[in-house]
């Protein structure tokens, strides 16, 4: 869950309508529109990457009047169908799925499960990606690849689409490194 | 104990604006001592620097230890990107990595003629950061304008590996040529297990946002150490790399400088170094099984400072993670094991309270108010906690006193004790309480015995590596 405090706010005489913005949000709230930068108040989650990537500073956080709260209630969806997600992304339900706001797994999935299809639309939903903004693409790019969702990279980098495991290492390449306990690891993984 | 001496301060702060600003410290609080880590443990390594020290050494440790690296890679006219991370300039003020940083740059230019040298200040979540650092160290003098901050949300570079391809940053590998500059403080043991420690920023602080997910999510407690290496061995990164030079420490201060171009020697030899010291405070802390700590320095929470070890460390001090049949709780192992309903990351539970007095946002730590009582000090740590996007729920579960004093006299009451150990950036000493100082001193002779006997031969064992050649 996510308690949105703050909303970026753009100083239009400042904005030089460089794209920063557009490029680091996690939400598509940020777009430069006729050489300005604009924020969609509805789809704001405040992480900083707007107001901290600026680079002339057009961008600052100030408090919402009051508070958005984003939440999926994933007992909306099948257990055993969010379960069998997970476990075709070789990812645990009770995982974080975003450590900045203590989403686990099982509520990404259950987005995922719901139709979303992009980051932006996960985001949107769950609240993840409002923190950091970085660890838990991982996270959403395995369940969209898992449910057979095609995705496709943005054309600039606000990420890129890798998402490598311990689980597609080749046998040659773990040989080739031995000491790294490969097998030993994914046991622990395996409980689930 | 012994009396406080005068060359013993508070750590210093750098002023930043992820943190409020520097007030009261912990460390003139008149129940905080500060116990010598060598009264605990005699055999820990001697130094060359602490903080305040005579920065001149470190000059001329680096310049001893770059004289057997090989530069005849860089020509004149190249390109040389001098990579370095932020948490280096944690280190005792942070003058001793940016002096290695200008003495390196030097050496390089007076070997090889090549004065196109840039520096990289590679950072996690600390956007502005590298500014900050930049500004205070003035490295964007002493690199003639050619500084520059770089963060995992920056643009990538695609790096074929073993793997497939991984993402760097594009701004760590624009030049002809890199150095890493890094050190050796033990920082996240938990996650980086002492298996290629030296080559760890290759997948984190060189790395893109999804590369260093990859290390932390896609791979496991120990595997995911393979990911750094994978990297570094890449074509890519070997067309590129030069040779590695790091500021060496133990609990008690910078010991020297290590360079070499073969980054799989220094590896071993930070761990042969490293373990033992490191071994026997890590192993010290996880036998305190009550106390309040204070956090007082620079840095978020997880990795500041005390006696040399982080704080990180401490909260998980009851599992030994030197040992690697041991998984750490961090990231979330442990939900693994757990039926349904599990909750948060515990923390470890000799931790009865938390006094927040300063500390830097840039790292969830939503499991310190979840699982201990917590008191952060002064309406402005509190305001500067409350905007952190990466902690947005913290203040609902702290509370917040007015003052550094009425913020221990709470800690003491709610906890009924005494013992008080402060995280504030120090080497070389614990500011502790006199009743912990007086528990540390007690059972130090037998944590040492127990490392020396029983756990040091298995950590060792372990890593390939004969226990007799320590």
């Amino acid at each position: 869950m996510r308690k949105i405090k703050f909303l970026a706010q753009v100083d239009v005489d400042t904005c030089i309508g460089c794209g920063a913005c557009q490029t680091l949000c996690p939400t598509e709230a940020a777009r430069v529109v006729e050489k300005k930068a604009q924020v969609d108040e509805s789809k704001c989650v405040a992480c900083p990457n707007c107001s901290d990537f600026c680079p002339v500073d057009a961008i600052t956080m100030v408090p919402r009047a009051e508070p958005r709260i984003v939440y999926l209630d994933y007992s909306r969806v099948d257990p055993d169908k969010i379960t069998e997600l997970c476990r075709k992304a070789n990812l645990h339900p009770h995982q974080w799925g975003c450590m900045c706001n203590g989403t686990r797994v099982r509520e990404v999935a259950a987005a995922v499960l719901l139709g979303a299809k992009t980051l932006e639309e996960i985001a949107l939903m769950t609240g993840i990606r409002s923190g950091c903004t970085a660890y838990c693409v991982h996270h959403m790019l395995r369940l969209l690849k898992a449910h057979g969702v095609e995705v496709e990279e943005p054309k600039n980098h606000r990420w890129y689409n890798s998402i490598q495991t311990i689980w597609e290492t080749p046998k040659e390449v773990e040989e080739k490194y031995p000491g790294h306990f490969f097998e030993e690891d994914r046991k622990i993984f395996r409980k689930f | 104990m012994q009396a406080r001496t005068q060359d013993i301060t508070a750590p210093f702060i750098r002023k930043s604006k992820y943190g409020p600003e520097i007030r009261e410290r912990a460390f003139d609080l008149p129940e905080i001592e500060s116990l010598n880590i060598r009264d605990l443990f005699p055999d820990t390594p001697e130094t060359i620097f602490r903080e305040g020290g005579d920065i001149s050494v470190i000059r001329k440790a680096t310049e001893e230890a770059l004289k057997t690296v090989n530069m005849d890679m860089i020509k004149e006219g190249d390109t040389v990107n001098l990579l370095c991370s932020q948490y280096g300039f944690q280190l005792m003020g942070g003058d001793a990595y940016a002096e290695v940083l200008r003495a390196t740059k030097d050496v390089i230019e007076r070997r090889t003629g090549c004065k196109n040298i840039r520096l990289r200040v590679a950072t996690g979540f600390r956007i502005r950061e590298p500014e900050e650092i930049i500004k205070h160290y003035e490295l964007d003098k002493y690199f003639n304008g050619a500084a520059r901050g770089v963060t995992c949300l920056d643009k990538g570079v695609p790096i074929e590996t073993d793997i497939g391809t991984l993402y760097g940053m594009a701004a760590i590998y624009d030049s002809d040529w890199i150095v890493h500059v890094h050190h050796g403080e033990l920082r996240e043991l938990d996650m980086h297990r002492m298996i290629n420690r030296a080559t760890k920023p290759f997948a984190m602080s060189y790395a893109r946002m999804e590369t260093r997910s990859i290390a932390h999510i896609g791979f496991g407690p120990r595997s995911e150490n393979f990911v750094q290496k994978v990297i570094f061995d890449s074509p890519f990164v070997q067309s590129k790399y030069t040779f590695g030079c790091f500021l060496m420490t133990s609990p008690a201060g910078i010991t020297g400088v290590e360079a070499d171009n073969d980054l799989d020697a220094v590896d071993r030899r930070m761990l042969l170094f490293n373990i033992r010291p490191y071994g026997k405070i890590r192993q010290i802390l996880s036998k305190i099984d009550e106390c309040i700590v204070i956090l007082d320095g620079a840095g978020e929470p997880r990795y500041m400072l005390g006696g040399g070890i982080s704080f990180g460390n401490f909260t998980e001090a009851e599992l030994d993670l030197f040992d690697l049949n041991v998984i750490p709780v961090s990231l979330g192992y442990n939900l693994f094991e757990k039926p349904a309903g599990s909750t948060a990351k515990s923390v470890n539970p000799a931790i009865k309270a938390l006094v927040i007095n300063h500390m830097w946002l840039g790292v969830p730590q939503m499991e310190l108010p979840g699982h201990i009582p917590t008191i952060v000090v002064g309406r402005e740590m509190e305001e500067v906690i409350e905007r952190d996007p990466m902690n947005s729920m913290f203040m609902d579960y702290a509370v917040t006193a007015e003052n550094l004093k009425a913020a221990v006299k709470f800690a003491k009451k709610i906890t009924g004790l005494d013992k008080i150990m402060v995280f504030d950036g120090a080497f070389g000493y614990m500011h502790v309480s006199p009743s912990l100082a007086e528990y540390l001193l007690k059972v130090a002779p037998e944590v040492s015995r127990e490392v020396e006997e029983e756990l040091l031969p298995k950590w060792l064992e372990q890593r390939g590596i004969d226990p007799s050649s320590l």
